[in-house]
């Protein structure tokens, strides 16, 4: 019987191979302004994913 | 590092630093609970012993979580703070955002303001052109090899200074192909300036338009009153449903603030998606403890519960084919950020910056106004280069207490002005805050595997 279901995540330690662009928004910058938070940001480099 | 919490019929568990996320039955997330600290023997006799189970079923249990640790995706280890600082370090120099202040005065008077009515507690003024075209010049300069280069309409009211602002995107515009860049404009306002021209300005050069209104009126119009102490609900209610409407589906957020007079929040977004908006962002206030609009420690049960049920409420309507957005539980679990993103912190004060009427520059927007932070301006670019290295320097791994928190490469250790504001230091922790935000990372997270498990995830 399974007893995990594992989700669909990104990798964060293969992310460490190919990222660090920084192309990505700068965070809080264009809704909350006053909370960080950074989970809910887009990676802007396709080719790393 | 791992953490494990249940909400409703969800037994969640994730793993700090490789980013998984295990939705599991009852046994095994005892067992995972138990793995590091007991034998394979005394983990399967306790927990059949527990759940009446066969033996042997739970030593597959106990197998198929040691495989996921063999796979990494359990139990990964903290290998990354070396890294921390790295990005920064190989970006030193490089700017991609502004916030630009247009407007330090407000023709709102609203008391919790963390901008204190939009003076940022110094004198009223708005930017001239030439100090707005000399601001974009210096992202240019200083953006190196970014083509992405943001710039949020700020203030006080930007809206106040209407014609500096058209002016200000039409000058970046002009001179973005020619330097190959790509400006993402923002703006953030209280409508009550909206009219036909601001909405097709809007819905033409910005990427993302940020529109206050908290909720029911009689909480909107508690704290965004005019000088005349009237409450401007009634009168920007309008202008943000045609705007919105006229946007095509671009991006907006409805952006409310909760206070002491609304720890029950959800309210407030069941009045917006009433009105029919659905990008919303609700933001926990900002402002001195001692404030009377400030968040108590009796709140903070009923926040928790609003984090909750807006989850739910999230969830009845995306199966319902009405989805809303709610900015805090956005979170692309196979898109979002890399590691050296989450490890880096916020960027304020180093890639993000923050530009008064005049020209000054501050490491962010909440730090306006506190002279010890200036960091130069937009002419002579950054001069306070230890304020800017004290920002450089934090990250997740800064905060001795972010050491041990499931939550580090969610937040990448928090807000800096949020944390100065609680602590006296840009390298504190705001406690208040952090319970806020381990909150909304659970319910965010038990939403999207909600929604995975249902087989329409997004």
């Amino acid at each position: 019987m399974k007893h995990i279901q594992t989700l669909d995540t990104r990798n964060l330690c293969e992310s460490a191979k190919n990222g660090g662009c920084g192309e990505c928004q700068t965070s809080c910058q264009s809704a909350c302004k006053t909370s960080c938070g950074i989970a809910n940001q887009q990676c802007e480099n396709k080719e790393s994913k | 590092m791992i953490h494990r919490y249940h909400l409703d019929d969800y037994y969640m568990v994730l793993d700090t630093c490789s980013g998984g996320v295990h939705v599991v039955d009852e046994i095994a997330y005892e067992l995972i609970g138990l793995y590091e600290s007991k034998t394979k023997e005394e983990i399967v006799a306790e927990l059949s012993q527990r759940f009446h189970e066969d033996p042997a079923e739970v030593a597959e249990c106990y197998d198929q979580v040691a495989q996921l640790k063999e796979k990494g995706q359990l139990f990964a280890p903290d290998t990354f703070e070396n890294m921390a600082g790295e990005l920064k370090a190989r970006t030193s120099g490089v700017v991609k955002a502004l916030c630009l202040h247009v407007a330090h005065t407000c023709n709102l008077n609203c008391s919790y303001c963390f901008a204190s009515q939009g003076k940022y507690h110094g004198e009223r003024a708005v930017m001239p052109f030439e100090v707005g075209k000399q601001a974009l010049d210096f992202l240019v300069a200083h953006s190196g090899s970014r083509r992405n280069l943001e710039v949020d309409f700020f203030g006080g009211e930007p809206l106040m200074n209407f014609q500096v602002v058209k002016d200000l995107v039409a000058y970046a515009r002009s001179i973005e192909k020619e330097k190959g860049k790509n400006f993402r404009f923002t703006l953030t306002t209280n409508g009550m300036l909206i009219d036909d021209d601001v909405i097709d300005f809007a819905n033409r050069e910005c990427s993302n338009v940020v529109l206050s209104l908290d909720g029911r009126k009689e909480i909107h119009d508690r704290f965004r009153v005019d000088y005349a102490g009237k409450g401007s609900w009634e009168q920007i209610v309008p202008k943000f449903q045609k705007l919105v409407a006229a946007r095509g589906g671009k991006n907006y957020y409805m952006r409310g603030t909760f206070t002491h007079a609304n720890p029950d929040f959800l309210k407030d977004i069941q009045v917006m998606l009433d009105l029919g908006f659905t990008e919303l962002s609700m933001e926990p206030v900002v402002c001195a403890e001692d404030d009377p609009s400030a968040l108590t420690a009796e709140d903070l049960p009923i926040v928790m519960q609003q984090y909750e049920d807006l989850a739910r409420l999230m969830l009845k309507r995306w199966k319902e084919g009405r989805p809303f957005t709610f900015y805090h539980y956005m979170i692309d679990l196979t898109g979002g950020p890399c590691i050296y993103k989450r490890i880096s912190g916020c960027g304020s004060g180093t890639e993000y910056m923050a530009v008064t009427p005049w020209g000054d520059l501050y490491p962010c927007h909440q730090f306006v106004g506190e002279e010890k932070f200036k960091l130069g301006d937009v002419w002579h670019g950054v001069e306070n280069t230890g304020v800017r290295q004290d920002f450089a320097d934090c990250n997740v791994y800064a905060r001795e207490e972010c050491r041990d928190c499931w939550a580090k490469l969610y937040c990448s250790g928090g807000c800096a002005a949020n944390a100065y504001h609680a602590t006296g230091s840009v390298r504190g922790v705001y406690k208040y805050g952090c319970e806020l935000f381990r909150k909304r990372m659970e319910c965010a997270i038990m939403l999207q595997a909600a929604m995975q498990m249902e087989g329409k995830g997004e």
